[in-house]
């Protein structure tokens, strides 16, 4: 081998290392968990797309997360059989090896017709529910939300007596990015989450990731940064929380008993963002009474803390507003924000949860600390 | 009878009169919903077109679940072939027809009218975005649409105003431009021109 070739194949797994370092997943990683990964906006087929995928396929060494969601633009341009080789199934065949089960929801650069695509697993069908553990999921097509999907979706929404409930769709209803809101959408769906009780919103699009302050009792996230970027394009403050677009980003999320925990993370591997939700948390301040039992069962120390340890990240709100921290041990009152309490009670096995009526919601105050911080070192590596 | 009896003549003359307009009025049919009789003849050709299409989709085979992606757009393709054939006559406006036109487009401007505009920052890359997510080309009928062109999210509200379309087809925006798109064969069924108000496009 040249001693060019050399240098270059060092320098590639000096940056291997480096990143697969960089990365640390904050969530607890517990047996028995619901365990995916999200994804928006991901099919261009580019090499940044190749680039959040590796670091997606390293993650899954480390959180083995058994299904992903895609939140539409799954295929950029062409939809030619090859175009779903180069834009899908190369980027993502370790997860596909590894037997990750995709489901996919539509966006505007989408042909309907991916509903026949296997590995989509939409069973032909443009919007439609799914169950994992205690999750119902409903995956629509905000692209074309006719009647008769709306007239669908309140009726799952109405049947389902699953736990949690998140739906996941293309275009945001909450969003500060340029483009702006899909607000003849949120018009017609948001009555219908607040009425049977969504716990949580995915949409893409944006391509940059948000996490909105609860929006009357749902906490919506923006996650469509995972091949494009819209370099800057986010605006914390009055409505969003976090918001990162200095690189491209995915999310994982890991759902325990009645709370969810999340990390957003970035396409070279840093963490953006982090935290837990309760179930049916109200817009901003909730006293939720959590099972002992969903913390007990950690893997390892569970600590969430500031949301913001990648550089690029913007958040609203003082620093220690966003700490989270959740330990396993009994009787700990667990800041999840500034708003919001956690009270666990020991010999407690059912998790009580109030929904209050929704409040107008939470005005951030101005950040004290920079928004950008050094990574605590809190975080339980795996 | 004695109120008439105590009325002059000409009173009598001005009653009768509008108890006889009153009763032709009456027996008159009630104003027919125009609007509701040009949908019902809109929906009555798209049903046609449905029709036809179920039999090439049929004539090509089922859409099987275990086919692969090859299979799929090998499939999409040869329906769209047959529909394109078997409609070589087919003319703008076969389906969206004048009347129904007229109507259609005074109900889009109406809505389109209700809408909030987008406030939009002036931030360059953001447009071009913009310019990214809307298709601009020239729609034909029995056009294939093009497949790296994006489909333009239809407006929620308009939906519901709209006549109800069987499966096969939807409606899709193309600059100023309705159409009726075949949903599984990518075909353009029709297109009806200057629908969209052309200053409420970004």
């Amino acid at each position: 081998m040249k001693t060019p070739s050399r240098i270059v194949l060092a320098i590639l797994a000096c940056t291997c290392t480096v990143s697969l370092a960089a990365q640390t997943i904050a969530l607890p990683n517990r047996k028995g968990s619901e365990k995916f990964v999200v994804m928006g906006d991901a099919g261009t087929g580019d090499k940044e797309q190749y680039a959040v995928a590796a670091t997606i396929t390293k993650v899954h060494t480390l959180f083995p997360f058994t299904f992903a969601i895609m939140l539409g633009d799954n295929l950029y341009g062409g939809e030619r059989p090859q175009d779903f080789a180069n834009k899908f199934e190369l980027p993502y065949k370790s997860l596909l090896d590894d037997k990750v089960e995709f489901n996919a929801a539509l966006g505007n650069h989408d042909d309907p017709n991916q509903r026949f695509y296997k590995p989509f697993n939409m069973g032909g069908e443009r919007y439609r529910t799914y169950k994992k553990g205690n999750i119902r999921f409903f995956i629509l097509d905000s692209n074309y939300l006719d009647p008769d999907q709306v007239k669908w979706l309140e009726k799952e929404l109405s049947a389902s007596g699953s736990d949690w409930k998140i739906a996941y769709f293309h275009h945001p209803l909450y969003t500060t990015a340029s483009r702006g809101p899909e607000l003849e959408n949120r018009k017609i769906l948001e009555p219908l989450f607040v009425k049977y009780g969504v716990d949580v919103v995915f949409s893409g699009h944006e391509h940059i990731y948000e996490r909105m302050w609860p929006q009357k009792g749902i906490q919506y996230f923006t996650a469509g940064g995972a091949a494009k970027l819209n370099q800057g394009d986010t605006h914390p403050g009055d409505l969003t929380e976090v918001g990162f677009a200095t690189d491209r980003s995915f999310m994982i999320v890991e759902v325990a008993g009645d709370t969810m925990f999340y990390q957003a993370i970035s396409g070279a591997g840093n963490t953006i963002d982090k935290g837990l939700l309760a179930r049916h948390l109200g817009p901003d301040t909730k006293t939720v009474t959590a099972s002992p039992g969903a913390a007990a069962s950690t893997v390892g120390p569970v600590v969430l803390p500031a949301a913001s340890t990648s550089p690029g990240v913007v958040a609203a709100g003082t620093a220690p507003a966003n700490t989270t921290s959740v330990k396993p041990t009994p009787k700990k009152k667990v800041v999840v924000k500034k708003s919001r309490t956690v009270t666990r009670k020991p010999k407690k096995t059912t998790t009580t949860t109030t929904r209050t009526p929704p409040k107008p919601k939470p005005k951030p105050t101005p950040a004290k600390t920079p928004a950008t911080k050094p990574d605590s070192g809190q975080v339980a590596h795996l | 009878m004695t109120l008439m009896r105590r009325r002059g003549p000409f009173t009598r003359l001005g009653i009768a009169g509008l108890l006889a307009v009153a009763a032709v009025g009456c027996s008159q049919k009630p104003p027919v919903d125009r609007n509701k009789e040009v949908f019902a003849d809109f929906s009555k050709r798209v049903d046609t077109y449905a029709t036809l299409q179920q039999r090439l989709a049929d004539s090509v085979g089922p859409l099987d679940p275990k086919m692969s992606q090859n299979e799929i757009a090998a499939r999409s393709s040869k329906l769209a072939n047959a529909i394109i054939a078997a409609r070589q006559g087919a003319r703008e406006g076969d389906i969206f027809t004048p009347e129904v036109s007229t109507i259609m487009a005074t109900i889009i401007k109406e809505e389109y009218s209700r809408r909030p505009q987008r406030i939009l920052e002036t931030r360059g890359d953001a447009q071009q975005e913009l310019k990214d997510e809307r298709p601009s080309f020239e729609p034909q009928v029995n056009q294939v649409y093009p497949t790296g062109a994006p489909l333009a999210t239809f407006p929620a509200s308009l939906l519901p105003l709209l006549p109800q379309l069987p499966k096969q087809v939807e409606y899709r925006i193309v600059t100023t431009n309705l159409l009726l798109r075949d949903i599984e064969a990518n075909v353009i069924v029709d297109v009806m021109r200057n629908a969209v108000p052309q200053e409420k496009l970004p």
